[in-house]
């Protein structure tokens, strides 16, 4: 037991976290160094900066997916959005923020509140917007057939991903968001790797080990369309 | 040529989309499978089959990239969407990559801005390097870099069409109007579709009564070597046979010493020149410019210089924006400003411009005949419903692809509707005098 909790609960985040980051900048500086000849679509942007702004607008609101589905703009646009928010969210697990919020005016119940209410809602909104993805892939033929197992993988993934988070924050076996900190920051000094407390916790391993792996596979399955966007959209905007 | 060695051939240009351009790669890597490039593609909307799936089509390369350049296709092969390449599938490929018309528009609604004709074009290159361009094609090909046009004309036969098209002016008009040939030092050397000249030849009697009415007539010539843009190298996909293409038609713009190369009412033509040849400076410092010939006389009618008898062209007119002068070209608002001054009733059609659905001949297909039962019940319907929307009676369009693709989809559709090009309106109604033409039919 204690092994597995060393491979799941030390080694898989550093492992994770350096193959996701050098994954990644290996993918960046690959596809910036290869030529790209323009191959301009119109409407263009003619000025010079704003290919550039174009690519920001495509990777905030999505605008040509905005124009092609509306449908699956708004369950990806939400789906999306809630993603980032629960990953700024997280920070608060990761390490100690109650002390900035306060600072800026916060008050320990309003963080509180903001933590259950608006977390709590992130929850429950994410995974309903992964059930829908899941569904709209199984039930559109266009999108049924050009779905292969590593599609349907990514999803269900990312749907236990959210089950076991929204199993800690609303089941009985809530974490201690103390020995969670305490074992981050842990990490991230590379202190103390045996005995950790916060592994106890069953579904907080089984949770976190499934987030890692997410992370890891990133560079290296569709999930890269994070990375991609920022830079297919400039090819064609030239 | 054996089947190991059609497998190295083929692997080994999978391969290379490894090391660019970079939008090959992206693509490779970069797709959420969201089927969105299937509703908006005019051919998955003829008729939704997997085969005609956009991100499938895509996927017949990608899935071998998989293969062999991906560490999660190598470990996991089918599973992570990996599969080799059976030599056997060739023939299909051959129907498959020319079953998409290279129109671009999966591109304009992809959330990652995914441009599936640049797969198609690269499924076409290689079909190419075996040889197996499909015969229809590989014929327009080997006629144009042969004889310098799509046509297989010679420069007697086109003096010979142009002196007819002169005959028919001073008839229309009862003056002589000159379409200079191969006069060296002429500001604008005009390079149609050959179509232009001998097929639909009113394009060009249009802009022949445009510099006529400026008092340019000798300010322009035509090339009885070089009169036809049309550069099928783009739709093979071989680059070689492109460049060898265009290069005839730079030499020769050089050669009369012009000031500007004035492309006709073709889109592919002047999407090679301008967007491909010009931006990336195939050849160099270019001694003269690249204009297109609608953008020419759109600024003439806005600068006020001629007088319209709209009721030479009482008929509902519509534009079908080609794919390459709309969304490659951004060419959109000159064919409208000529239309809407040369016709009394213009009508758009929905969508439009950058939107527009492709006629369902692009990349080449409305040259093949034997898949005629394809353009005309697949790739061409949802052009069909559009027209049939806009109830008009004339489709003008810039194409000579577009041209030949519309007219015979409404032939084949029963559709009483006439097909031609933008100039044409022009010509009918233009006033030299004050008079309008007395046309007759040229077809
Ligand atoms: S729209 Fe783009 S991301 Fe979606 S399936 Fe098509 S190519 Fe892939
Ligand atoms: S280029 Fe046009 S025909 Fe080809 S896949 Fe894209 S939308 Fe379909």
């Amino acid at each position: 037991m204690e092994s597995l909790r060393f491979l799941f609960g030390v080694i898989l985040p550093y492992v994770a976290v350096i193959v996701f980051l050098l994954g990644m900048i290996w993918r960046f500086l690959t596809w910036k160094k290869l030529a790209s000849p323009p191959m301009t679509l119109f409407p263009a942007s003619t000025s010079g900066g704003s290919p550039t702004l174009n690519t920001i607008k495509e990777s905030v609101f999505f605008s040509s997916l905005f124009k092609g589905d509306r449908l699956l703009w708004i369950i990806a646009w939400i789906f999306h959005l809630v993603l980032v928010l629960i990953i700024l969210g997280h920070l608060r697990v990761f390490t100690n923020i109650d002390q900035l919020l306060m600072s800026l005016g916060m008050s320990e119940d309003a963080i509180l509140a903001m933590s259950t209410g608006a977390g709590g809602a992130a929850g429950v909104i994410i995974l309903a917007a992964t059930v829908l993805l899941l569904v709209r892939r199984l039930a559109i033929p266009r999108v049924r057939e050009i779905t292969g197992f590593a599609d349907y993988l990514a999803l269900l993934l990312i749907g236990a991903i959210i089950i076991t988070g929204n199993i800690m924050r609303f089941g009985p076996e809530h974490f201690d968001l103390v020995l969670t900190r305490e074992y981050f920051a842990d990490l991230a000094t590379f202190r103390n790797f045996t005995d950790i407390a916060a592994l106890q916790n069953g579904t907080f391993v089984l949770h976190m080990s499934l987030a890692f792996l997410l992370i890891m596979c990133m560079p290296f399955s569709k999930l890269l369309h994070f990375g991609g966007i920022f830079f297919t959209h400039q090819l064609i905007r030239k | 040529m054996s089947d190991t060695n059609v497998k190295e051939k083929v692997v080994n240009a999978i391969k290379a989309i490894k090391n660019g351009p970079r939008a090959g790669r992206l693509y490779m890597e970069t797709c959420a499978k969201c089927g969105t490039c299937a509703s908006v593609c005019p051919i998955y909307h003829g008729k939704s089959e997997k085969r005609y799936n956009p991100a499938e089509r895509t996927d017949l390369i990608r899935r071998i990239y998989r293969k062999y350049c991906t560490i999660t296709g190598r470990l996991f092969g089918k599973w992570a969407g990996a599969e080799d390449f059976n030599p056997e599938d060739i023939e299909e490929w051959r129907s498959i990559f020319y079953e998409c018309t290279g129109c671009r528009r999966c591109a304009t609604y992809c959330p990652f801005g995914i441009d599936h004709s640049v797969m198609t074009r690269k499924g076409r290159a290689i079909l190419d390097m075996l040889g197996k361009t499909p015969d229809t094609m590989q014929k327009v090909v080997d006629i144009s870099l042969e004889t310098g046009n799509t046509d297989g004309a010679n420069d007697v036969a086109f003096k010979a069409a142009i002196e007819f098209l002169e005959e028919e002016m001073e008839e229309e008009h009862g003056i002589p109007i000159k379409i200079p040939v191969d006069v060296e030092g002429a500001d604008y050397f005009y390079v149609p579709p050959s179509g232009d000249v001998l097929v639909n030849p009113e394009a060009t009697m249009g802009l022949a009564k445009v510099f006529h009415i400026l008092g340019m007539a000798d300010k322009w010539t035509m090339s009885s070597k070089c009169f036809d843009g049309a550069n099928y190298g783009l739709f093979t996909g071989n680059d070689g046979d492109m460049k060898k293409d265009n290069e005839l038609y730079v030499q020769e713009a050089k050669d009369l010493k012009c000031k500007t190369m004035l492309m006709g009412e073709c889109g592919h033509a002047y999407r090679i020149m301008k967007m491909m040849m010009e931006k990336t400076g195939w050849w160099g410092e270019l001694p003269f410019k690249v204009e297109n010939c609608m953008e020419w006389t759109a600024d003439r009618i806005k600068e006020g210089h001629f007088e319209f008898d709209k009721s030479k062209n009482p008929q509902p007119v519509t534009y079908h924006d080609p794919c390459n002068f709309g969304r490659s070209c951004g060419i959109t608002e000159d064919p409208r400003v000529i239309l809407q001054a040369a016709c009394a009733d213009f009508r758009e059609m929905y969508p439009n411009r950058g939107e527009n659905w492709c006629c369902g001949g692009g990349g080449g297909l409305s040259a093949m005949d034997d898949i005629i039962e394809f353009r005309m019940e697949v790739s061409g319907v949802k052009k069909l419903e559009q027209v049939r929307d806009t109830g008009a009676k004339y489709i003008a369009t810039a194409c000579s692809n577009c041209k030949r693709q519309l007219t015979q989809l409404m032939e084949h559709h029963d559709e009483e509707i006439d097909v031609g090009g933008v100039h044409d309106m022009l010509s009918r109604s233009i006033l030299i005098n004050g008079k309008a033409a007395d046309r007759k039919e040229y077809v």
